[in-house]
């Protein structure tokens, strides 16, 4: 009796595992089988890219002929320069961006001020309105600054960013008291001790922030595709989007290719830094 | 002693100085100008062809059945996806809630997506939902399934792009339920468990009442997030066929850059931003700190 009540629960309880890693496996299956198509047919010839996915088979997920024509094609197409430009942009979003949310976020933080909640609302409230709503009078502002084509249109209207600013805040308030009052006691300015006491133990916020704000550049092709539409400062998504949609033959290699990098770096950008990143989206939302 | 740490009273001036100045011009002063465009008659191509023309762009809005067609459109789109991301992303975070071998694996793949750009996801699940060539049909003739016009249809287009949008969507919110069912304290849990409730029960009665708030902000923030839909309808299906995925966002891009009439667009994302400023407003007073 009871070895036949524990065995049932055992069996129940086998049979519950084997569903959740169902479930868990076909997921897992979802993401990856079109990342994993892509990435084969990337490097394949553009006579035989269909040749496994209609009718259907495993070889779809194995280059057919091996072969670096597509990515060959868009290197000599500038796709190179889109990258750099990317990347370029990235670095120095990163850097502003991070200046200018920790320096907010510390205020918040750690200073005494009128109209402290206000303004934070403020903040908040500006990244509640997604961006893109905005993006014509922002298109016809950076218009009349005379900013469109250039790069500081690309990069400044994106600098002060309120998740950046907000996740600051959280992680700033989170410091111990004494690590700042010992220094004030010594005559050291707020300045130094934000830059020689508070930044130096921040490294898990600053990473965040500057996951999110690389990512937000990398990933951008609204803005740019209004901003900046010469090829001088073309950005990987627009030049993806325009290897994909603007020619009139269908260059299927190219598309693959241009994908597979535009793919690539936000992928292993991102599983390293994974808890930084996590953490970065979550205090966005959740701790106000 | 204290009193001796008192500010300087430009310390935080200088410290939140960059901050407020870059917010107030590039978020703030758009929101206010893009109101005030959709007051007048502007056109990208005429200089000095600027003028007033009160609510003449609204009553346009109101009158156009394209752009009229477009606010209904994306209405129904709303109604889909918002609820369905919400959905599948509490399920998906209660399974990988799990404490099971491996689990952080699937963690990790499941977080990928989300780094993927909406227009790389856009290209490439079109590629993959081509209808003659591509391997969703594939895979679909190898199970027995007949073949599908997907982006092609006007009934199926704006069901491919739900689907498209949620294969980011639905692991970016499942994120934040995570983090809520990981917040729900083990001891609630395990009481329910000795009273032999199920873990549906559990799921239903204990988890879902307790991530009311989450769900509520979630819901909100896609909701807005979703209203501004854009990059996989510019290259997808250009609003088509036949209009059916012909979401606001993508009229006022057509309006404004293509045929260049500023306040049409400025009056349609007007009407927009009024109702995204209702929303803020509800997931304020929802997520204010209740004591």
């Amino acid at each position: 009796m009871t070895w036949d009540a524990a065995t049932s629960a055992r069996l129940r309880k086998a049979g519950r595992a084997i569903i959740l890693y169902a479930l868990l496996i076909g997921l897992a299956i979802v993401v990856i089988l079109p990342i994993s198509w892509i990435l084969a047919s990337s490097f394949t010839t553009r006579e035989t890219v269909w040749k496994n996915a209609l009718p259907f088979s495993w070889r779809a997920f194995f280059p057919e002929e091996f072969t670096l024509d597509g990515y060959r094609a868009i290197f000599e197409k500038d796709f190179g320069a889109a990258l750099l430009n990317t990347f370029f942009l990235g670095a120095v979003t990163v850097i502003l961006g991070i200046a200018v949310g920790a320096m907010s976020g510390f205020a918040f933080a750690r200073l005494k001020f009128r109209w402290k909640n206000f303004l934070f609302a403020l903040v908040v409230f500006s990244f509640m309105i997604p961006g893109d709503l905005t993006i014509i009078p922002s298109f016809v502002l950076v218009r009349d600054l005379g900013w469109l084509n250039t790069w500081q249109g690309l990069i400044v209207p994106g600098l002060a960013n309120g998740i950046v600013i907000f996740l600051f805040r959280q992680f700033f308030a989170e410091i111990p008291q004494d690590l700042i009052d010992a220094p004030r006691v010594d005559g050291a300015t707020w300045l130094q001790v934000f830059i020689r006491i508070i930044l130096p133990v921040s490294k898990p916020a600053l990473i965040s922030a500057g996951v999110i704000l690389f990512l937000g550049q990398w990933n951008n092709f609204f803005w740019p595709l209004l901003v900046a539409p010469v090829p001088e400062l073309r950005v990987v998504q627009v030049a993806v989007s325009i290897i994909g949609i603007e020619q009139n033959v269908n260059l299927w290699e190219q598309m693959f290719a241009s994908s597979t990098l535009a793919m690539l770096v936000p992928v292993l950008l991102i599983l390293p830094f994974q808890r930084y990143y996590v953490g970065g989206i979550l205090g966005s939302g959740l701790k106000g | 002693m204290l009193k001796s740490f008192s500010l300087d009273r430009w310390t935080p001036v200088f410290f939140l100085a960059p901050a407020f100045i870059l917010l107030l011009v590039f978020r703030y002063v758009p929101i206010v100008l893009g109101f005030e465009e959709a007051l007048y008659t502007n056109s990208l191509s005429q200089a000095g062809a600027r003028k007033f023309v009160g609510l003449a762009n609204f009553l346009a809005v109101y009158e156009d059945p394209v752009v009229w067609g477009s606010f209904k459109t994306t209405l129904i789109f709303s109604l889909v996806v918002n609820p369905l991301q919400v959905g599948l992303a509490l399920l998906l975070a209660e399974l990988v809630n799990a404490r099971v071998p491996g689990i952080a694996v699937f963690r990790a793949i499941y977080l990928v997506p989300i780094a993927i750009s909406a227009p790389v996801t856009a290209i490439a699940w079109g590629l993959a939902l081509d209808p003659n060539y591509g391997l969703i049909n594939g895979i679909f003739r190898s199970i027995g399934l007949p073949r599908q016009p997907f982006l092609q249809s006007p009934d199926q287009a704006l069901w491919s792009i739900i689907g498209i949008i949620s294969w980011i969507g639905v692991p970016y919110w499942s994120l934040f339920f995570l983090a809520g069912l990981q917040g729900i304290s083990s001891d609630v849990l395990e009481s329910a468990r000795v009273d032999g409730a199920s873990s549906l029960r559990i799921f239903v009665s204990i988890k879902l009442p307790l991530l009311r708030r989450i769900i509520a902000f979630v819901l909100v923030t896609d909701t807005v997030v979703n209203f501004t839909l854009f990059a996989p309808v510019y290259l997808l299906t250009r609003g088509g066929p036949q209009l059916s995925t012909h979401l606001v966002m993508y009229e006022a891009y057509r309006r404004g850059l293509v045929y260049g009439d500023i306040g049409i667009a400025s009056a349609i994302v007007s009407v927009l931003l009024i109702v995204v400023i209702v929303f803020v407003a509800i997931e304020f007073i929802i997520l204010r700190p209740q004591h």
